[in-house]
């Protein structure tokens, strides 16, 4: 059974079709990256996956149970799904260790001092144990783009959804983002990234998909996406992007 | 620049904070003299209208006689503004976060709230308590010095309804200047509705608002004067109960009791701001202050 099933999910804004129909497995441990052009819906199925936006249909399974059920609490399913966004979004009245412990007191029941201890643990874990005091707009991006993976990570999520984690750094700090993603990967977690780093992709996903116009449009692993293209418009943009 | 390990092996670049600059303790100092500056001007003040008197420009036992009389209504109007405050922020919090919200029932009850309150001039407000009181509890109250009591006291809600409408305004500002993506940051978390607002919106909604509403407490406390229309004897009532008796005695009492007046009025506007000022430090977040240039 996968950890994440998308089953023909359908997104309308207005009258505009988001996603066609679009199915996705993604198994226990694997790393999943989507690619695809700006505004083919990479971001909306991820934010359909965790429920930030409701699905108009089709079914989102988590370990196989149906998420996107009216007698579920979202609240519920997004705990289970990590979330970590291109602009960081860290709470910006709140330091490092405070943006890691809300969740795990006010969602996880934690008390203080057992947050704390996870929290710094994670922190811990993406290089920012020397960093607990600091507030967002003292760190760097990348700096706080590892709170915010931290942040994810200590909810103990079944999956990390990664919405083009590197697209708002500086160049000098991707590396040190995509390091952490890849320890991640390494150490089993389950993960979708959208993301167009190449070297991350051919290195550690398992699984590249390509999504154009709100369908998935070929998947395989990211030799046969990148050297091999099957589909036109995938050749199209592996082109580009290979460049 | 090395990419950190995320194993312990590699140390993380050591904490660098900026030293406490010479601006840093330059702001420390300008604190400190602010509030000595207050002081001394409502001592000054106070000084001012001793030295008028002694220099004989008026009568200074006559000015002296009126502190302890013009005193009650200093208490009286601190009291009002501590009970006008609370109720309107309460009143004014809630209507303005009523504003923010979908259901549309509820955001338009709260606008057809503030556009009522914001539109009427708060003397009319008061009097219309007031009056309103009066005819729909004279039969059903009959001891006369209860029912003045209540219908002074309604006259102050009015006032507090008043600046709710206001201070409705200031909070939803605050609200709408916090970025949707905080919130689905903290939804991403699976905090509900109400802890993302309790707990991640509101915070840095308030950090926003302060100083508008520091602005509008210290509106509040000047019209608390206007309650002196319906009969109240704070501040401003008392001073022209003095001045209706003291004119015939003194032609100068006019001037003397405002000046008091002004001064006490200074005093209270100045040590609330103090407070807010307190306040607003407190909700200050490193690297996030405003430039300075």
């Amino acid at each position: 059974m996968s950890t994440l099933s998308i089953r023909a999910v359908e997104k309308w804004y207005g009258a505009l079709h988001v996603l066609r129909g679009v199915d996705l497995d993604v198994e226990k441990s694997q790393t999943v990256c989507i690619i695809g052009p700006s505004g083919s819906g990479k971001s909306t199925l991820l934010r359909c996956t965790n429920l930030l936006v409701a699905p108009d249909g089709g079914e989102i399974l988590l370990d196989g149970v149906r998420v996107n059920s009216p007698s579920i609490r979202p609240e519920w399913v997004r705990q289970q799904i990590g979330m970590v966004f291109q602009s960081f979004h860290l709470f910006t009245h709140l330091t490092a260790l405070r943006n890691v412990t809300l969740g795990l007191v006010r969602v996880k029941k934690l008390d203080r001092t057992a947050a704390e201890a996870k929290a710094l643990q994670e922190l811990e874990r993406v290089g920012l144990g020397a960093k607990l005091h600091a507030y967002p707009a003292q760190l760097s991006g990348g700096q706080q783009q590892r709170v915010a993976i931290a942040r994810a990570l200590a909810m103990d999520p079944k999956i990390l959804l990664f919405d083009e984690p590197t697209s708002a750094l500086d160049p000098e700090y991707i590396r040190e983002v995509l390091d952490v993603m890849a320890q991640l990967a390494k150490d089993g977690m389950t993960m979708v990234v959208v993301s167009h780093e190449m070297s991350f992709a051919r290195e550690v996903a398992d699984r590249i998909v390509f999504f154009d116009q709100g369908q998935v449009v070929e998947q395989g692993t990211p030799e046969e996406i990148f050297d091999r293209p099957g589909h036109d418009r995938t050749k199209a943009f592996v082109g580009k992007i290979l460049r | 620049m090395a990419a950190p390990s995320i194993h312990p092996g590699g140390t993380p670049a050591p904490v660098t904070m900026r030293p406490a600059s010479r601006w840093t303790r330059a702001a420390v100092l300008a604190r400190a003299l602010r509030v000595g500056i207050g002081v001394a001007a409502t001592l000054a003040g106070y000084g001012f209208i001793v030295w008028l008197g002694t220099v004989g420009v008026y009568n200074l036992a006559y000015a002296k006689g009126l502190v302890p009389a013009l005193w009650q209504g200093f208490v009286l109007s601190v009291l009002i503004v501590a009970v006008v405050i609370p109720i309107g922020f309460a009143v004014g919090f809630f209507v303005g976060w009523a504003r923010t919200l979908r259901n549309p029932i509820v955001r338009g009850l709260a606008s057809v709230y503030v556009d009522f309150f914001r539109s009427m001039p708060p003397i009319v407000l008061i009097a219309f308590a007031f009056l309103l009181g009066l005819i729909a509890l004279r039969t059903t109250i009959a001891d006369p010095f209860l029912l003045h009591w209540i219908i002074l006291w309604l006259g102050v809600l009015a006032l507090a309804f008043h600046t709710a409408a206001y201070q409705a305004e200031i909070v939803r500002a605050g609200i709408l200047s916090v970025p949707s993506s905080q919130s689905e940051a903290a939804q991403s978390l699976g905090l509900t509705r109400g802890q993302t607002m309790l707990r991640v919106v509101l915070p840095q909604a308030f950090r926003v608002s302060l100083p508008a509403l520091g602005n509008e407490f210290s509106s509040v406390i000047k019209d608390t004067s206007l309650l002196s229309v319906i009969g109240w004897l704070e501040l401003s009532g008392l001073a022209l109960v003095q001045i209706y008796s003291g004119i015939l005695v003194y032609p100068l009492a006019p001037v003397v009791i405002w000046l008091e007046v002004a001064v006490f009025y200074f005093a209270i506007t100045f040590a609330l701001n103090s407070s807010v000022r307190v306040l607003e430090n407190s909700f200050k977040v490193p690297g996030l202050e405003a430039a300075r240039l």
